[in-house]
């Protein structure tokens, strides 16, 4: 069965990321002049703005920093999944992931619980990075 | 269409990110768990600003009017949101001439005059941001106004507040000042912000229940206002609020990243 919902649009500076993806990794710019860690990827570092990058590896774990319940699909292919939950996932790291909460009732999803990625193996090519809570 | 929806949602459509109600849903989610607002406080921005509207005979919401049980009742969309939560999808056009103070003297209506400006925006890609719960741009924007004009909050006799969601008020007006974190409900609780009430806010019944003109729904109905024509929702005598010398207005973009704020004056 073809997947029907939107993939992530590649480019080259997301490249990286989402190869990291899938390998089941998540990986975070690291600024190789200030050390400043960040995300979504970029060719300069939003603080000192060198070019200098490096990647680093997640751990994979976070906590949800906002959460939102959706009751409408706004795009058909998400229609068997509402209610669905849209969360931001604060990395152990530092920076931010929009993602979803997985493996839980949206009744019970809270601010600031503790989450651990689930990879999603959307396409050959595709892993998209969804978070459960740690139990 | 579709492909509209997912080139605007960028990476987040992957994930089924859509729209400005859910970037807004996610800031109010937040703000609840940081400060304790939510739908209690959320109802009386939508309400209040409905009676508003019943006195509105443009306002898309003129014929319909809402309790707070119709409020709770309302199908949810974004949860937080519940259907009245968010601003209404309509067509239609607004203009307001600007000239100078020499020009507009010989004119035949009233004219109002600008007293302050301000703007400012903590732009960054709003997963990273660190102001979904205040303080947004308001707080800076509202400052350099206020400063500007020579006044303080004390000095405001109505308020006309972009409204893309109830939220978007709660935020604005507690960042100018109004009142502090938390203390929205109380503030707005007993008919604050509608008729009769002692600071009347989005007087045209809003972006929530007028219609949706961008920037220029908040900043028609403070001319208008100013002007002395808006009929039965005239603010003054006809609605037992204070007569409007001095109006707040403002306008936000994208999930809380720009914010203006501009104080009228009846001149």
């Amino acid at each position: 069965m073809t997947y029907e919902k939107p993939l992530p649009q590649i480019n080259a500076d997301t490249r990286e990321f989402w190869e990291g993806c899938k390998q089941h990794l998540i990986t975070i710019q690291k600024c190789g002049n200030c050390g400043f860690l960040r995300l979504p990827p970029s060719f300069i570092c939003p603080r000192c703005h060198s070019r200098k990058t490096d990647w680093i590896t997640a751990t994979g774990r976070g906590s949800v920093y906002t959460f939102a319940v959706n009751h409408v699909a706004f795009h058909p292919a998400f229609q068997g999944d509402i209610p669905y939950v849209v969360a931001i996932v604060e990395l152990d790291e530092g920076p931010r992931l929009l993602t979803n909460i997985v493996d839980c009732n949206p009744a019970e999803v809270r601010c600031d619980m503790p989450v651990e990625v689930v990879w999603d193996d959307v396409t050959d090519e595709i892993s998209l990075p969804k978070f459960r809570p740690v139990l | 269409m579709f492909r509209m929806l997912t080139e605007m949602a960028g990476d987040a459509a992957a994930f089924g990110h859509f729209g400005a109600a859910a970037g807004y849903a996610l800031a109010a989610r937040r703000a609840m768990h940081e400060f304790g607002t939510g739908p209690e406080t959320w109802k009386h921005i939508a309400v209040g600003q409905r009676r508003w509207a019943n006195l509105n005979p443009r306002a898309v919401m003129h014929d319909k009017p809402m309790t707070d049980e119709d409020y709770y009742n309302a199908k949810w969309l974004v949860e937080p949101f519940r259907l009245p939560d968010n601003c209404l999808v309509n067509d239609g056009g607004r203009a307001c001439i600007i000239t100078s103070a020499e020009r507009a003297r010989d004119l035949r209506h009233p004219i109002v005059t600008i007293m302050g400006m301000g703007q400012h925006n903590p732009s960054t890609a709003f997963p990273q941001a660190t102001y979904l719960a205040g303080p947004t741009g308001a707080r800076q924007a509202s400052e350099t106004a206020l400063a500007m004009a020579g006044i303080t909050l004390d000095d405001i006799d109505a308020c006309e507040i972009y409204d893309c969601f109830t939220y978007t008020v709660e935020i604005t007006l507690q960042d100018y000042g109004f009142f502090g974190p938390g203390e929205g409900e109380d503030w707005f609780a007993g008919g604050t912000i509608e008729p009769g009430g002692r600071m009347p806010v989005n007087t045209s019944g809003g972006q929530l229940s007028e219609a949706y003109h961008m920037g220029l729904t908040p900043l028609t109905e403070g001319v208008m206002q100013l002007m002395g024509r808006c009929g039965e929702r005239q603010l003054g005598p006809m609605t037992s609020t204070k007569d409007p010398e001095i109006i707040v207005c403002s306008d936000n973009g994208a999930i809380l990243q720009t914010h203006s704020c501009y104080i009228l004056r009846r001149w």
